[in-house]
């Protein structure tokens, strides 16, 4: 298949393919930096590869990599739905700023240059102003390059590695004048929110500009939506981000990657534990590790409960803002996600950040009331889901609010990148557990829900047929496991267990070894993406054979998710566009990140 | 001036401030009774830390309210702004004039400086009390918009613009509903009203059982205008933050507060005796102090009622309020009226 794809590259676009590699199953193309819409055009629409699902764009700055090559390149994440493949493109980029100080690209520098895929994936808009604003890199005929996550005002370029880590002063109003802080310029006091400046095609004048958020009810944290209204009706709505941006890929980079699975805790954090299966899963699959059986089933039985959990907490917040803040449902949809959280408790000790799994298993076994809990919850829970469809499934007004609002078809979702219950209340059947599955997905049986309204409504249906769905899972996956080792016997991965240490030298060694310095995974590229229950969650690491990853990459679900708030909204009335939020299901600390 | 009149007026003032206490105090005691029953309803306990089974929330509230910093924004019209939520709060106390609660006025069996002193039960017994209602319902409306209007936010003007198209519309079907009713007793008179539902069937001839679609129309026409879930849209916190209240604090937040569930509770006084027979019940001829009971029960009734379909009715959006308000309300309340006048010519004719 590669081997075709190269030649058939070859032959469209001459001189573009510099060099191929495949590693871990992940096929990598080199591309040149001016044939980069070349090559994407064709990877889109050729028949043969109909790479229509742009999954992510991250950029890569290989200062300290020792690498001959161009200090930064771009990396494109492409999957195919038709024939469910991946491919990686990595373009390196002619650098501007390579021969001169190599600053963190302060105002007025020029930053290397790329053409932007935009118009081929519309959701690289969003993807390549985030490239822009954290690693420096400029996206040619971008429609509206600004910062996403940063304020606008903000010198430097974070994820760049030579920008300085640490040991900044903090800069207080009072050390406005303070010569000691004038590097900084008006970095971080300066600009008030208003000042951020709006889309030119935003109409001030002849419509009113409601600023929804960043505090407000039903924004589900910090999220700012400029919404330009024409009376009620919703002209054009443009997210702001970045409120609660945390830098967790800086902050990945500079952790050992066992050290970053509590990271992964408080990104969506609402699902800890399927963050935590992905980021796992993407170091097993860098260091190509075996996992037991029985840690597969474990996995598989936690992050089925904690797709129903954030599933509650999407229903009742949903419900809270299409009905009102007293409505009965949320309460009902918190009552079985605490039975969950419950559960996860007696696992983990943690609640929320729950971090149970480790690269190579579980942190410590499961306690031994652990399924007769998860049965009794099982039994309780069906009780509840049948509440829930009495509640709101064939309420009139429930219907009214939901029908035929927020239309995204599966064309303009697949433009939009969008994955998760979104594409499949479009109609298209994309689940991970599905159709490449990890885990022990393919030995259970169950269905992926579809919808063909692509509306609000079939957005409710299939997630809570999705919830029908995860309760069959973990039904099929209790009957089938068996008990079995909690972790794998890989020593370069995992601990040996107490007993060995003070019989075998080896086990000591390995022991201090994993304890001081961490493992150490070969030198690579890999994309792992796990199907969160807000969609594809996407972890890529590079990895330059040290303990800490080199680069590490989130890929967001609600973030990317988030992007089609405005095709869905426009035309609509407020009231849509807060059950358009709802219904997205965003959690902020995941679209910041 | 005849002392007797000077002692009937003395004394009407005297009912009128308690029953303007009353329903402030009403209005306490609701406030902690829907978050009570809220919480029954969600799964929760609701307030109860402060004094017994939380009664004394009422105290606690009613304190932070008045202690809290009187916050005047600088953009607001001053005026206006300090004006609105009493503007708010009179009309909700005004509709409470022609309530009854009882047949008959209390006679005390003595004398005061020789002159008897005759309780009434009502405040005014006018010969237009619905109209006088319907009119003064609509006057609270000024409260609400004159808030969102002066507050000189978004969100308020946003509240405010949806009040007045809300609450105008909908007093035309609970105006035409009122008209059926009207049409069979043929007096506008609140006592008539009840009256009238007592002289047939042994005093179980409600209007509820004649009338059960202007009665459903009117309840549905008061919870739009008491700014009741589902039709809170002047505040629709998940969307507007709250409406036209955005930019009030304290106590001035508090009136509009005190507006809302005072309108309620009137709104159930007048359902209760309109359509639920108001007074009576079984041996309420006999003896009236139980007619007041059952009175109060009624409106418990019909406010458990209001909570009820507040926790558990998603809210209707703005554009299907109005459409369901003009086209589905209003005919309808027309075609019940029409067919009850058809009804009454043949049945008198």
């Amino acid at each position: 298949m590669t081997e075709k794809l190269i030649e058939k590259l070859n032959a469209k676009v001459p001189s573009a393919l510099k060099d191929h590699s495949e590693f871990r199953g992940d096929t990598t193309l080199f591309i040149n930096a001016e044939h980069v819409r070349d090559v994407a055009s064709f990877l889109k629409d050729d028949e043969d590869t109909q790479y229509d699902l742009l999954v992510d764009i991250y950029g890569t700055d290989r200062l300290k990599l020792g690498q001959s090559s161009p200090r930064f390149a771009v990396n494109y994440e492409l999957y195919s739905i038709s024939k469910n493949k991946f491919v990686r493109l990595i373009v390196d980029l002619v650098d501007p700023a390579r021969n001169g100080n190599g600053g963190s690209g302060k105002f007025g520098e020029p930053l290397p240059k790329v053409a932007s895929v935009t118009d081929i994936w519309p959701t690289a808009n969003w993807l390549e102003r985030e490239t822009y604003d954290l690693m420096g890199i400029e996206f040619e005929n971008h429609p509206w390059l600004q910062r996403i996550m940063m304020p606008d005002n903000w010198v430097g370029h974070p994820l760049r590695k030579d920008y300085p880590l640490g040991g900044e002063p903090v800069y207080f109003e009072k050390d406005r004048n303070n010569p000691r802080f004038a590097h900084l310029g008006k970095q971080i006091m300066a600009g008030p929110s208003f000042e951020t400046e709006l889309p030119e095609e935003m109409d001030t004048d002849g419509h009113m500009v409601l600023n929804l958020g960043p505090h407000h009810p039903a924004t589900h944290g910090v999220l700012r939506l400029a919404t330009e209204l024409d009376g009620e009706k919703v002209v054009r709505v443009t997210p702001e981000l970045g409120y609660l941006h945390s830098g967790f890929e800086k902050t990945g980079e500079n952790k050992r990657y066992e050290k970053f699975i509590p990271y992964c805790d408080r990104m969506d954090y609402v699902s800890p534990m399927n963050n935590n299966l992905a980021y796992v899963m993407a170091v097993e699959k860098l260091m190509d590790v075996e996992i037991p059986e029985h840690v597969q089933y474990v996995r598989v039985i936690l992050c089925e409960l904690q797709r129903i959990a954030s599933h509650m907490i999407w229903l009742g917040t949903h419900a809270m803002d299409v009905g009102g803040t007293p409505h009965a449902a949320p309460l009902y949809c918190f009552m079985m996600r605490e039975r969950i959280l419950d559960i996860f408790e007696m696992v983990c000790g943690a609640r929320m950040t729950t971090s149970y799994f480790s690269v190579g298993g579980l942190r410590w076994p499961l306690p031994g009331a652990f399924m007769d809990a998860v049965r009794a919850f099982l039994k309780e829970f069906s009780g509840y889901y049948h509440d829930y469809h009495v509640m709101l499934t064939k309420n009139p007004l429930w219907l009214s609010r939901l029908k035929g609002i927020g239309i995204l078809k599966a064309e303009e979702a697949i433009a939009l990148g969008i994955t998760g219950p979104l594409l499949r209340a479009a109609g298209v059947p994309l689940d991970l557990r599905k159709v490449r599955p990890y885990c022990v997905y393919d030995q259970l049986d169950f269905e992926v829900p579809t919808s063909t309204e692509a509306d609000s409504y079939a957005r409710y249906t299939v997630r809570m047929e999705e919830l029908q769905q995860s309760m069959r899972i973990i039904e099929q996956a209790m009957n089938q496991i068996k008990p079995g080792p909690y972790r794998t016997a890989d020593r370069k991965v995992a601990l040996p267990p107490r007993h060995e240490i003070s019989t075998s030298m080896e086990s000591l060694i390995h022991h201090f070894k994993l304890v001081t310095e961490g493992y150490r995974p070969p030198e690579g590229q890999v994309y792992f993406i796990g199907e969160n229950p807000k969609g594809w969650l996407g972890f890529g690491l590079i990895s330059d054979g040290t303990a800490n990853p080199y680069r590490l990459r989130v890929r967001g679900p609600s973030f990317v998710n988030l992007q089609a708030t405005n095709t869905m909204a426009r035309g609509g009335f407020i009231s849509d566009l807060i059950t358009i939020i709802g219904s997205i299901d965003i959690v902020l600390g995941e679209v910041d990140r | 001036m005849d002392q007797q009149l000077l002692v009937d007026i003395i004394v009407q003032i005297i009912i009128i401030g308690a029953v303007a206490s009353g329903l402030m105090a009403a209005f306490g005691a609701m406030t902690v009774v829907e978050r009570r029953v809220l919480g029954k309803f969600t799964m929760r306990y609701g307030p109860n830390r402060v004094g017994p089974f939380g009664t004394l929330q009422i105290v606690a509230d009613g304190l932070k309210m008045f202690f809290k910093e009187e916050v005047i924004p600088s953009h607001v019209d001053r005026l206006v702004y300090l004006m609105a939520p009493g503007v708010s709060l009179v009309p909700a106390l005004l509709a409470a004039g022609v309530v009854p609660i009882a047949a008959q006025p209390l006679v005390l069996p003595f004398e005061v400086f020789g002159s008897t002193i005759t309780i009434y039960p009502w405040m005014a017994d006018i010969n237009v009390g619905v109209l006088y209602i319907l009119a003064v319902g609509s006057l609270g409306t000024y409260g609400v918009v004159l808030g969102g209007w002066s507050s000189n936010n978004k969100y308020s003007l946003l509240g405010g613009l949806r009040t007045s198209a809300q609450m105008l519309s909908y007093e035309l079907p609970m105006g035409v509903a009122l008209l059926s009713v009207l049409l069979i007793v043929g007096s506008m008179r609140m006592t008539d009203i009840v009256n009238f539902q007592a002289s047939y069937l042994g005093g179980y001839l409600w209007f509820i059982f004649i009338q059960p679609i202007a009665f459903l129309i009117f309840f549905i026409c008061g919870l739009a205008e008491a700014g009741r879930s589902p039709f809170d849209l002047p505040e629709t916190e998940n969307e507007l933050i709250a409406g036209f209240a955005t930019e009030y604090g304290g106590m001035k937040f508090g009136l509009f507060f005190a507006a809302e569930y005072i309108h309620m509770i009137v709104l159930s006084f007048i359902t209760a005796t309109i359509f639920l027979g108001g007074w009576l019940g079984p041996f309420s001829q006999q003896i009236p102090v139980l007619g007041i009971v059952y009175l109060l029960i009624k409106v418990a009734f019909v406010l458990f009622l209001i909570i009820w379909v507040r926790v558990s009715i998603p809210r209707v959006r703005f554009d299907k309020l109005m459409k369901f308000c003009w086209k589905f309300l209003l005919p309808l309340s027309i075609a019940n009226a029409a067919v009850t006048a058809l009804v009454l010519a043949i049945l008198f004719f």
